[in-house]
């Protein structure tokens, strides 16, 4: 393998110049085969990489090239991996943290501000992901429901596809944080281009975003409530949909996960499919240190009694897991917990972490295999 | 009888030519119903069609019916609700059937083994298709006597409509598309085409014409997975399995898939239907020996080269 540009570059005597040309030429992160080197410019007296990924050192220092501004550091960056990442920048008693790269145009979304992104080799961000001017946009029509069981009013957004008849029964899928899969998962812009390539069937999709979100997600009996006996029933006889559990499917990231599973364990024969993407599924095997702090206490309790008498609440289970989560592990074994009661569970694992765009990029798999589209019924 | 089955039709424009050779005058009553909600975009379909057509806008009747009788229209949404069911079965049934039997293929043991249990793999695979296709019989006979299809006077009126305007054509053009909408439309409608009525039809349209209509997409975004059965066709062309964008669709380098397709279907013969493609019919039915088939032995070949190599 060629020497690492980095190392071409520290090779020779260096001065501001030839830095200047290197930034300007490969910017940051350079990626190479499969390692990629992180570079800030300026003075400090620490420079730090935090990334989340499980695995690496977190935080990650980068070292300073001496007698100059540079720092770098290389990590290896195996094919079709994405990482989102930040610096933190420590000068004296001062810390700078969630620091984008600023090298690096490339950034990533999301409901806690943005992060840059290091895209390895074999990455591509899904062409279905972007806006197709040959879709037909389907529409996002606001509504509200008093809930009863929330003791609130919920506004929540209807997405009603392009081809949306009145007289044709359509499935419904029903998305926690509803708010955040639209403004950071494209989720509009992939359910257009999906249903326009009849890859998917046309779903009419509930946008709904949480209140109290650490609290209603966590196994909350008002929330199922609120979902299985309000929200589905409004649904149901405000729009033409498919008035069986297979034509309805609950889906969720992290703890979004966690309040679909717990909703369907609640009410069993709702939801014949459920999409669970990094679900929180933390668990312990002995006592009860689970390390997520006091916010993961009822998800562990419910998981831990989930996996002590596993049964089927649904028929089927989409579930996919970033390699780089520290939610892997868990997500791996309540794959084989989900099969082991008899439902039928893809699951999947890629090289991305907990975040907006791993969830993004798997939509198109979740989707095509729940809700097939009429694609296999047409031939031009 | 006059059958001619046609490839695709978007990048190579061969319908035209076709329709002018098998009837120069009269009008042409054109099914576009595959098309759905498009179904009347068909100016240019009129243009290369000689400006002769009429179309019998079948899905269009299916709207009117289903707004104007709302017993048949309770039993369609019950009909479709059953058959989505029935099929969701149907492809758990056979994935697990066909992975078995690729799952055998696979082992490494004495070779007449292997045969005689791919034998018997095939007939599972076959005995699932045989009780999807009876269950939607039973299906189709639920809507049939609970929708009142043939008392409904609605039904009927469209029927006069669309036997009259087939019985004035010269021919009768079946357009590709949503090949469930479509052949559904050409029963409900009872488009039955008199033995002299010169017929084509491309892709779906082709499909629909068939005994049987099977579903593949090896490239979709599911993956690979079994080609499907997913309905009975109108029956102008028994015993063919038409196979429109064979080459995009199906992934015909691998002569063991092949082979199980062929013998699954057997004694139907795989046609596939490609940009371009003209396969008119013999007056027995049969094949022409250009057509391209995929033979028993799991190649690409001409009904020609596979007639023979069998001898």
């Amino acid at each position: 393998m060629r020497k690492l540009a980095i190392n071409r570059l520290l090779d020779r005597p260096l001065d501001q110049e030839r830095i200047d040309r290197f930034i300007a030429r490969y910017g940051s992160p350079i990626v190479e085969d499969t390692r990629a080197t992180f570079l800030w410019v300026g003075d400090a007296d620490e420079v730090l990489v935090r990334h989340r990924v499980q695995g690496l050192p977190d935080p990650l220092r980068m070292r300073r090239v001496p007698h100059t501004d540079l720092w770098y550091v290389s990590i290896d960056m195996p094919p079709e991996s994405r990482v989102e990442y930040q610096f933190e920048i420590v000068r004296g008693e001062v810390r700078e943290e969630f620091v984008n790269d600023p090298l690096n145009p490339r950034l990533a979304h999301g409901p806690f501000g943005t992060s840059s992104v290091c895209a390895a080799t074999g990455y591509e961000v899904p062409e279905w992901t972007l806006p197709d001017p040959e879709a037909r946009s389907g529409e996002l029509v606001e509504d509200e429901l008093q809930s009863k069981a929330l003791r609130r009013k919920v506004r929540f957004k209807v997405y009603l596809p392009a081809r949306f008849v009145p007289l044709v029964r359509h499935p419904l899928l029903i998305v926690h944080d509803g708010e955040d899969y639209l403004n950071y998962a494209s989720m509009k812009t992939v359910l257009d281009n999906l249903i326009h390539r009849g890859e998917i069937d046309d779903l009419i999709v509930a946008f709904v975003p949480p209140g109290n979100r650490l609290v209603e997600y966590a196994n909350h009996a008002p929330h199922a409530r609120f979902i299985a006996r309000e929200l589905v029933p409004y649904l149901t006889a405000k729009q033409p949909l498919l008035d069986t559990p297979s034509g309805r499917t609950l889906m969720g990231s992290s703890f979004g996960g966690i309040a679909s599973l717990t909703t369907a364990v609640r009410y069993p024969t709702v939801f014949g499919s459920l999409i669970l993407q990094s679900a929180s599924l933390v668990f312990t095997d002995i006592a009860f240190d689970h390390g997520g702090g006091a916010v993961f206490d009822p998800v562990v309790k419910f998981v831990n009694a989930y996996r002590a008498k596993p049964r089927r609440v649904t028929d089927r289970i989409y579930q996919s897991c970033g390699m780089y989560e520290p939610l892997i592990t868990p997500n791996r074994s309540m794959a084989t917990v989900f099969r082991e009661a008899d439902m039928e569970v893809l699951y999947r694992e890629h090289r991305d972490g907990h975040n907006w765009e791993n969830w993004r990029d798997r939509l198109r798999e979740a989707l095509t295999w729940l809700h097939p589209g009429d694609q296999r019924f047409v031939y031009e | 009888m006059t059958t001619v089955l046609l490839g695709p039709q978007r990048f190579r424009q061969t319908a035209g030519v076709v329709a002018t050779s098998l009837a120069p005058d009269g009008p042409v009553a054109t099914v576009t119903a595959g098309w759905r909600d498009r179904e009347s975009d068909d100016a240019e379909l009129h243009e290369v069609m000689g400006a002769r057509t009429t179309n019998l806008h079948l899905f269009m009747r299916l709207g009117h019916v289903i707004r104007h009788d709302s017993t048949f229209a309770r039993a369609a949404a019950a009909f479709n609700r059953s058959v989505e069911e029935a099929n969701s079965l149907y492809r758990i049934r056979l994935q697990h059937a066909t992975d078995s039997l690729y799952a055998t293929l696979r082992q490494s043991v004495r070779e007449d083994l292997v045969d005689s249990s791919l034998r018997a793999g095939l007939q599972s695979v076959r005995d699932i298709d045989a009780w999807y296709l009876w269950l939607l019989s039973e299906l189709e006979g639920e809507l049939w006597a609970d929708g009142g299809v043939d008392s409904s006077d609605v039904v009927a009126a469209h029927r006069g409509d669309v036997d009259e305007i087939v019985g004035a054509a010269s021919l009768l053009a079946i357009a590709g598309g949503h090949v469930s909408f479509l052949v559904r439309c050409l029963r409900l409608f009872a488009v039955a085409p008199a033995p002299e009525l010169p017929v084509m039809g491309w892709s779906a349209g082709a499909m629909a014409l068939t005994d049987l209509i099977v579903l593949y997409h090896d490239n979709g975004p599911e993956g690979v997975r079994p080609a499907e059965v997913w309905d009975r066709g109108i029956g102008r062309a028994p015993g063919i399995v038409a196979m429109p964008h064979a080459r995009r669709r199906l992934q015909l380098d691998d002569p063991v898939r092949n082979q199980v397709l062929a013998h699954r279907f057997a004694p139907a013969q795989i046609l596939l239907l490609d940009d371009g493609t003209q396969v008119p019919l013999g007056a027995d039915g049969g094949l022409p020996d250009k057509a391209r088939i995929v033979t028993l032995t799991g190649k690409v070949s001409t009904v020609r080269e596979s007639t023979r190599g069998a001898a």
